[in-house]
């Protein structure tokens, strides 16, 4: 009896898993179908294939440039965000002062925001403020939704130490700036490396933000996003997939690297 | 002993937090060399007290002198003191070695007499030099208590310091390396400050012991004077379980207990103007006895057996007498065998009782 349940609960496990896998990657699958359909328009089942919208994406100079774009935002994001939520996630998790449970709750309220007012919000401001609007203006409005998600990303890191190792650091002679050289960043160092391709990625596949207040330059998901309203070819499949790739390939490396800093300790 | 000069001075230490004075006017004087142990329940400000002498803290007032020098406002990084830590904390992404060699780095000293140094000090403190490369973290319980001592020893202190390091050790271990701390510190001639909550492990260790209670100092002296000769009630009851009766002074001179119902002949040494107070008797100076009128006299008390303990070495008996339990403890090789539910007659000698005021 008890077997024959636990086998049952077994394969209804897989099942449950398996529906719930197809569910995920069901539109990959149709994105990566419909980028390599002959035909303009993606009927099911698919006639004949072609690989012509890829040559066609990898000549454009218009993708050339959301990609240019996109990876510059991201990485600007990223270098700042990571700096800013180091110093952050100290005062989240480390230090005792006067207003820290107010800057725990004020830090949270820009994820909680829809992103779309979000991006609405910092337009207008950009606009009566008389910014012109670019890439530059992208970078600020991403940092203002990514910086507390990297903070809370660092913080996690920086609850998982005991905070007496720094102390100890100092009683054995160390200076301020020996401690945070030697204890407090290699300490944190997986939550920045964290946080860092955290930031990537959120910046890399964000829309809204960008589509409010990038201005005349265009991000990756803004080119898609402009493609599908006017002018739909397969070459947005084609984009969508490559974007997933590269940023699957981003992920797959960070985490290499992480699990070989971390086997090093 | 009191001859060697204090290498610390404690003047009146103050530290309030708000309204709160956690350490109350604190005054010591510490010896070169020896193991002061400065033991309390929690909250008696022992922790806050050792923060100051670090100086990861600042008193609000009084002064805290090394070798006759202020030292105040030395920040723990530049004063030659260092402190073993409750939770160690080891650096978790270094080796034993690199732990070890953290402060002669911080220095600047050169990689072979930072490697030298730190194969003297895993010596001393029992790690195989093989360690030297093993990360800490894989080092079990006792190995991070050594690692933490030899990084401590490193740094060459004037006076180590410990935050209870032991408290999270089980008992066996404990008692093997309070035993090696004491060599060490034997065998370095260092000056060792600890802290613990446990009075067992302060008179295992202690040249000295000052026994804390709400920011003050109840008692300072040997282990053996703390135990033998308490000043207060405080200081008795720490020591660990006690008989105590509440009891008032009689006209005939004798002490009468209303809970008993009856009284009692004092010790000869009575606190002066003693009125009404606390009657304490250690359990090991109870004597049991089936005998209604035991031969060594002394004040008697009749009552009824109704629990034994055998606690090791010794028996310990739980005897209720009207509306107070009795605790007796006699050595296991003494006792006969008895049977709860007994009447049985508790007897003490007069002088083995102490009696402190309210």
């Amino acid at each position: 009896m008890g077997t024959i349940d636990r086998l049952l609960t077994r394969r209804l496990l897989a099942a449950y898993i398996a529906v719930i896998l197809v569910i995920m990657y069901i539109p990959m699958v149709i994105v990566g179908l419909a980028s390599i359909s002959k035909s303009r328009f993606f009927l099911f089942p698919m006639k004949r294939t072609s690989s012509k919208w890829y040559e066609m994406t990898w000549d454009s100079l218009q993708v050339h440039e959301s990609f240019l774009t996109s990876l510059t935002i991201a990485v600007c994001v990223a270098l700042i965000s990571v700096i800013l939520a180091f110093f952050g996630a100290l005062a989240y998790a480390r230090y005792d002062w006067r207003g820290r449970k107010l800057f725990q709750q004020v830090l949270l309220i820009p994820i909680f925001f829809p992103q779309a007012v979000l991006g609405l919000a910092l337009q207008l401001w950009f606009n009566s403020i008389g910014i012109q609007m670019s890439w530059q203006s992208t970078v600020f409005a991403q940092l203002v939704w990514i910086v507390p998600i990297v903070t809370l990303v660092i913080a996690i890191q920086a609850y998982g130490y005991d905070s007496a190792v720094e102390e100890a650091a100092y009683d054995l002679g160390a200076s301020r700036w020996q401690i945070f050289r030697t204890i407090t960043l290699p300490l944190l160092g997986p939550g920045i490396f964290a946080g860092f391709l955290f930031a990537v990625l959120l910046s890399w596949g964000n829309f809204p933000l960008a589509y409010f207040t990038s201005g005349a330059d265009v991000t990756v998901p803004e080119w898609l996003y402009g493609k599908m309203i006017g002018g739909y070819t397969p070459m947005v499949p084609a984009v969508g997939l490559i974007t997933v790739v590269l940023g699957g390939i981003i992920l797959a490396v960070g985490l290499t690297i992480n699990g070989m800093l971390q086997r090093r300790d | 002993m009191a001859a060697a000069p204090p290498i610390l001075q404690l003047r009146n230490i103050v530290k309030s937090f708000g309204s709160l004075n956690a350490v109350d006017g604190v005054s010591l004087d510490i010896v070169e060399g020896e193991l002061f142990t400065i033991v309390g329940p929690s909250g008696s400000g022992k922790t806050t007290l050792i923060r100051m002498l670090v100086g990861m803290d600042k008193p609000t007032a009084g002064d805290i002198l090394l070798r006759g020098k202020r030292i105040n406002d030395v920040p723990a990084n530049k004063r030659p003191t260092c402190m073993v830590f409750q939770s160690l904390a080891l650096f978790p992404h270094m080796s034993v070695g690199e732990n070890v060699e953290y402060s002669a780095k911080c220095k600047g000293i050169g990689k072979k007499e930072r490697r030298e140094r730190a194969a003297e000090c895993l010596k001393l403190s029992h790690l195989p030099q093989s360690y030297y490369d093993k990360p800490v973290t894989q080092c079990s319980g006792g190995e991070r208590q050594r690692v933490a001592l030899a990084r401590a020893l490193a740094f060459n202190p004037e006076i180590l310091f410990f935050d209870e390091p032991l408290s999270a050790i089980d008992y066996r271990l404990r008692k093997t390396l309070e035993k090696e701390l004491k060599d060490i510190q034997r065998e370095t001639g260092k000056t060792f400050v600890y802290i613990t909550h446990s009075l067992e492990e302060a008179m295992v260790m202690s040249d000295r012991i000052g026994v804390m209670r709400e920011g003050k100092l109840s008692q300072v002296g040997s282990p053996a004077t703390i135990y033998t000769q308490p000043e207060n009630r405080f200081v008795t009851e720490f020591m660990g379980e006690v008989n105590s009766l509440p009891v008032q002074l009689a006209d005939d001179g004798r002490l009468h207990c209303e809970k008993l119902d009856a009284s009692f002949e004092p010790p000869a040494e009575m606190p002066p103007g003693f009125s009404r107070g606390v009657l304490i008797v250690r359990p090991e100076n109870v004597a049991i006895s089936d005998d209604p009128e035991p031969a060594a006299g002394g004040n008697l008390i009749r009552g009824e057996l109704f629990n034994e303990y055998l606690l090791g070495s010794r028996i310990q008996y739980q005897v209720r007498s009207g509306a107070m339990v009795f605790l007796i403890e006699e050595l296991r090789a003494d006792a006969v065998a008895r049977i709860p539910g007994a009447e049985v007659t508790l007897s003490w000698q007069p002088g083995d009782s102490m009696v402190f005021p309210e």
